[in-house]
């Protein structure tokens, strides 16, 4: 066969059909054209609700909290006039905001080491075959699936300024004194324990979460791959560093980004437990925005708190999306 | 030979063993709360707020004054009442919505359905805090402010974007082949999504409604700034802010309150957590 006839394949079916009838191709494109369009139509048409909910009550609403931050809205009055980046500028003069700010930094990083520690020691364990697997995971995981609002009230008992388990428990074992001495550790009233308290329930409830997302990772690499790997001569750190890492590392990428969202804006452990105090030692900036916007009734100006976290959350949101890009597609 | 598999059998003893010891920490912790919760529920006040006892179990008869407290002298039966109601309502609009969404953007070839499909999915990640104050005023423009109607608007604002990313993934593993035979068959692109792909996709849709209802359980934000009366409000909002009444706590109550709701819940998402992680991680379809 000469290259030419090679070539000359692409429009052969059309001119044999041409021979079976000659109307044939002009009617199959407008079918197929008609049946393209239809089939779009259908597609945005099933989009639609979806979307436009979407756009409405979370596109609409964050440019609306933009709009908020450059105005003097108030709860009492509805007509809202033009103020620049006044809220913004009163926001950094108040000493509470770089309280705020710098509490939450805190809290995201120390909760990030702690968790990243117990998710990892307990990924490891989960990842052994053992007898009762199922039941034990779905008993450690508890504490993420508890709705939130809840197991923050178990905590505040637990951490009752005189009746705490925590210091019965270190009492009776002789590492803290009796109830009203100084050593009587008061968790939620010292401004030193605050936070520690704090983060400690953030901890709790999100380890089972690192765990189970590392698991997703390690799970996720097809041991074919890994014997081929071996087969092909790979030590166990050539394995670790070409195979296994760059396949679970935008898992737990996802994990962390997620965390971290949820960690930043998160109100309700700081909010239930010290509403921010002692003395603004645990405050964050939900809860500085929360306290400004609806108690205080400063639409704006807890419009502007509140998008302070946008920076904070920005990078997390671009790897997030760089991430999921290069997953998917 | 027999010698050997008897070893072998102490040798994987051994190894759970240590598994057991290892996993014995998290498990505790995972566990005590629950354990507290429960045991603080049934106790009689005397018994609570003597610290001579050991708290770790009942010193006096157990009780069930705080569930009569809670049940007769509370809102907490509405509350019950309004969180189903708002689950309902939320996973109803979600199915309604997400469904045909997940399907187009999973099947119809849609030009830019990757970008939709992405910044609908990145909408679930706008925080809540960043939202609220804005949506307060869309609630009070409907007119629906201090009423849980107000949550049933806003909590699918989450569970769309999650639901739509979590049938993408159930749609795209029914296999193509299916449909384009009930279309030779004669099936338009409706009879084929409704009749052929519905059907084989109802675990999806059922985990979807799922998490219309563990996830709206999750929220608190939006229960507290929008909703004030005390017989509006869902579970999770009315628990803390209206049993506590100023310095006064009814811990019994309190917690009897929060496991009864609670449990639950935590149990069902448990089902259901690693579709959870998966829709999260991107791993759609697997």
């Amino acid at each position: 066969m000469t290259p030419t006839s090679l070539q000359g394949g692409g429009p052969e079916p059309t001119a044999r059909a041409a021979v079976v009838s000659v109307a044939a191709p002009a009617r199959s494109r407008l079918v197929f054209q008609s049946q393209t369009s239809r089939r779009l139509a259908f597609g945005y048409l099933l989009l639609a609700p979806a979307v436009l909910y979407v756009l409405l009550l979370v596109g609409a609403p964050f440019l609306f909290s933009l709009y908020l931050a450059v105005s003097d809205a108030n709860v009492g009055d509805p007509v809202a006039t033009f103020i620049g980046a006044e809220n913004f500028r009163a926001a950094i003069e108040m000493d509470v905001f770089w309280t705020a700010l710098q509490n939450s930094v805190i809290f995201l990083v120390v909760a990030a080491i702690f968790k990243s520690l117990l998710g990892t020691s307990l990924a490891f364990l989960l990842l052994q075959e053992f007898p009762f697997k199922k039941l034990i995971r779905g008993v450690v995981v508890i504490p993420f699936t508890l709705p939130i609002a809840i197991s923050v009230l178990a905590w505040k008992w637990m951490y009752d300024s005189q009746f705490s388990v925590i210091n019965w428990v270190l009492s009776r074992a002789g590492l803290i004194g009796q109830y009203g001495t100084d050593s009587w550790p008061i968790w939620l009233g010292d401004p030193k324990l605050a936070l520690l308290a704090c983060i400690a329930v953030n901890v709790w409830r999100t380890f089972p979460f690192s765990a189970i997302v590392l698991l997703a990772g390690f799970t996720s690499v097809p041991l074919e791959v890994l014997d081929a790997a071996k087969v092909d001569g790979c030590s166990f750190f050539q394995r670790f560093r070409h195979v296994v890492a760059p396949m679970i590392f935008p898992i737990l990428m996802i994990g962390f980004l997620f965390d971290t969202v949820f960690t930043l804006s998160d109100l309700s452990v700081v909010y239930l437990l010290t509403q921010g105090g002692p003395a603004n030692a645990s405050k964050i900036l939900p809860v500085l925005a929360y306290q400004i916007g609806i108690q205080a009734g400063n639409l704006g100006r807890g419009a502007a708190i509140a998008l302070f976290l946008v920076p904070l959350l920005a990078p997390a949101m671009f790897l997030f999306l760089r991430n999921l890009r290069r997953r998917e597609y | 030979m027999a010698r050997g598999a008897l070893t072998q059998q102490q040798k994987d003893r051994r190894r759970y063993l240590l598994i057991y010891a290892g996993l014995t920490p998290f498990v505790f912790m995972a566990v005590f709360p629950l354990y507290w919760m429960l045991i603080t529920a049934f106790k009689q006040d005397p018994d609570l707020y003597r610290m001579e006892n050991i708290p770790f179990w009942f010193n006096m008869a157990p009780t069930l004054r705080h569930f009569n407290i809670l049940f007769f002298q509370t809102n907490y039966g509405a509350w019950i009442v309004n969180t189903m109601t708002i689950a309902a309502w939320v996973a109803v609009i979600t199915l309604v919505t997400a469904v045909p969404a997940g399907y187009a953007l999973a099947r119809l070839r849609l030009p830019g359905a990757e970008n939709i499909a992405i910044s609908v999915f990145m909408t679930y990640l706008v925080p809540p805090i960043i939202l609220f104050l804005p949506l307060s005023r869309v609630v009070a423009m409907l007119g629906l402010q201090d009423q849980w109607w107000a949550l049933v608007v806003v909590y699918p604002t989450f569970t769309i974007p999650f639901g739509t990313w979590l049938l993408m993934g159930f749609f795209k593993t029914v296999p193509m082949e299916m449909e384009e035979a009930a279309r030779v068959d004669g099936c338009g692109y409706l009879g084929a999504f409704v009749r052929v792909v519905l059907p084989v996709s109802l675990p999806g849709v059922l985990t979807a409604v799922i998490f219309a209802f563990t996830l709206s359980m999750q929220d608190f934000l939006y229960g507290l700034a929008f909703v004030a009366p005390g017989d509006q409000k869902p579970v999770p909002v009315g628990v803390p802010t209206e049993l506590i009444r100023g310095d006064v706590y009814y811990w019994g109550s309190l917690m009897g309150a929060a496991l009864l709701v609670g449990l639950p819940v935590a149990v069902l998402y448990n089902f259901f957590l690693d579709r959870f992680i998966q829709g999260i991680t991107g791993g759609v379809g697997k």
